[in-house]
């Protein structure tokens, strides 16, 4: 592996998580000025010992909002969307991954790498 | 009137104790999962659910989305250290994220099918049985150099990183991937199940099936839980299992305590320390066992009574161990 593929694998990972906690952050501070998120009171989203039904939960947060809930300024969004960029942090690694095996003509690592992003690809999509 | 003015903001301020509060518990279970080699999540949801009383969902998936931030922040020191073996993980990760999507579609079911009390059960034994391997972890750090097999050569397992610690570079030829393979689909079926990393497991699929060195092992499975817990956490969300207020609380203070987790970790000479954390472990083991049982009506004694046997048992428990470990040592040393 050249030294540049670390490095950037590296990056990729440490701006991953800072970036998702920049958005969380903001997420909170958000719930905290408003006093609510997604229809939710402060009040309720705190009670989380509340049963699974009468609480703030990600089902309810659908990515088709995501773009308008953070216009909107709404914390609950800006959260998710940290979350989810946590999630796709380790997912990029996987795909700068399979460019560096293209690049380097490691056909088995690229079959690898696919495999792994079908794997992942069926977790978000398919399963529901 | 003044009511009307004060009743948003006594909700504010307790709702910022609570999220406080859960980022404490953030910190304890990095701090934890990382001074044990542990990680955050197996220590987050016993803490979540027994101390907090948060619905297990909730906890496991506030664990699994945390431990992505934990493993990305310290895979990407390994990564540019160059001890972490990208390709070997990502070779890996085919078993793994087929895991993770079996585990997570089991808690989708046993969710379902009201049986949520095999969670605590399982997540008890799976922390009770991980204690052992990672305690010995420290045992041997290089295993001797194996001749390589055909998986050697055909997934390309060989490799070399400096060891700062020896001041010298340390070849190594990674063996049986088949057997890695097997080991790594249970790890990432516990992953997904109960929403921890199964760092344990990993290592164990990495050190003892393919013959990798302990600092190659740790920090390739540090890396890989990313990419196991990423998997799960998709469907976790879809599902609803992730509470926006909880994961950010659990993430921010998992982050938190990991970092300092290690900075201290450097710090400790004393080995016999890390004794106590060991025991904290075993206490939470033993204690979401005893509250699996207890919601299935197998046993009737109360919560504080759960408590007090845990603790007992944990004293003894680990009591064996470390007399077993150092009678062990005495003997090689013999």
């Amino acid at each position: 592996m050249v030294r540049s593929y670390n490095d950037i694998v590296s990056k990729v990972l440490r701006g991953g998580v800072v970036a998702s906690l920049v958005s969380i952050v903001v997420g909170i501070i958000l719930i905290f000025i408003y006093g609510r998120a997604d229809g939710f009171t402060i009040s309720t989203l705190a009670n989380v010992r509340e049963p699974f039904a009468q609480q703030l939960r990600s089902s309810l947060l659908l990515p088709s909002n995501f773009l308008s809930g953070m216009i909107h300024l709404d914390g609950a969004y800006f959260i998710a969307v940290g979350l989810w960029i946590l999630v796709f942090t380790p997912i990029t690694v996987v795909v700068i991954s399979l460019f560096e095996f293209a690049e380097r003509k490691n056909i088995r690592y690229v079959v690898m790498s696919i495999i792994v992003l079908i794997n992942l690809f069926v977790a978000m999509f398919v399963i529901r | 009137m003044v009511c009307i003015y004060l009743f948003p903001v006594i909700g504010a301020v307790g709702a910022g104790i609570e999220f406080l509060s859960i980022v404490g518990a953030g910190i304890i279970a990095g701090l934890l999962g990382s001074l044990t080699g542990l990680g955050g999540g197996t220590v987050l949801v016993p803490v979540l659910t027994l101390f907090y009383g948060i619905p297990i969902i909730f906890a496991t998936g506030a664990s699994l989305i945390s431990t992505i931030a934990t493993s990305a922040g310290s895979a990407s020191a390994y990564v540019k250290q160059r001890i972490a073996n990208v390709k070997i993980g990502i070779g890996l990760e085919i078993a793994t994220t087929l895991g993770a999507i079996v585990g997570s579609l089991t808690l989708v079911y046993v969710r379902r099918s009201g049986f949520i009390w095999i969670i605590f059960v399982v997540f008890g034994i799976v922390m009770l049985s991980s204690l052992v391997p990672t305690i010995q972890r420290t045992a041997k750090e290089i295993p001797p150099l194996m001749k390589p097999d055909w998986t050697t050569r055909f997934f390309q397992l060989s490799g070399s990183y400096y060891d700062s610690k020896i001041s010298k570079k340390v070849d190594y030829n990674g063996i049986r991937w088949w057997m890695g393979e097997i080991v790594m689909f249970f790890a990432g079926v516990i992953s997904g199940l109960l929403g921890i990393g199964s760092g344990a497991m990993k290592v164990v699929g990495m050190d003892w099936a393919m013959n990798l060195p302990m600092k190659v092992t740790t920090t390739t499975s540090n890396f890989m839980i990313g990419i196991t817990a990423a998997t799960g956490s998709s469907i976790y969300w879809f599902q609803g299992y992730i509470q926006p207020f909880i994961a950010a609380a659990t993430a921010i203070g998992v982050i938190i305590g990991s970092f300092f987790g290690t900075k201290i970790l450097v710090r400790i000479t004393n080995t016999n320390i890390r004794w106590i954390f060991f025991w904290v472990l075993a206490f939470l083991g033993f204690d979401m066992l005893l509250k699996g049982f207890y919601m299935e009506g197998i046993i009737s004694i109360s919560i504080s009574e759960q408590f007090e046997l845990s603790v007992v048992i944990s004293v003894i428990m680990l009591l064996g161990l470390i007399t077993y470990f150092r009678g062990k040592r005495r003997l090689s040393r013999g």
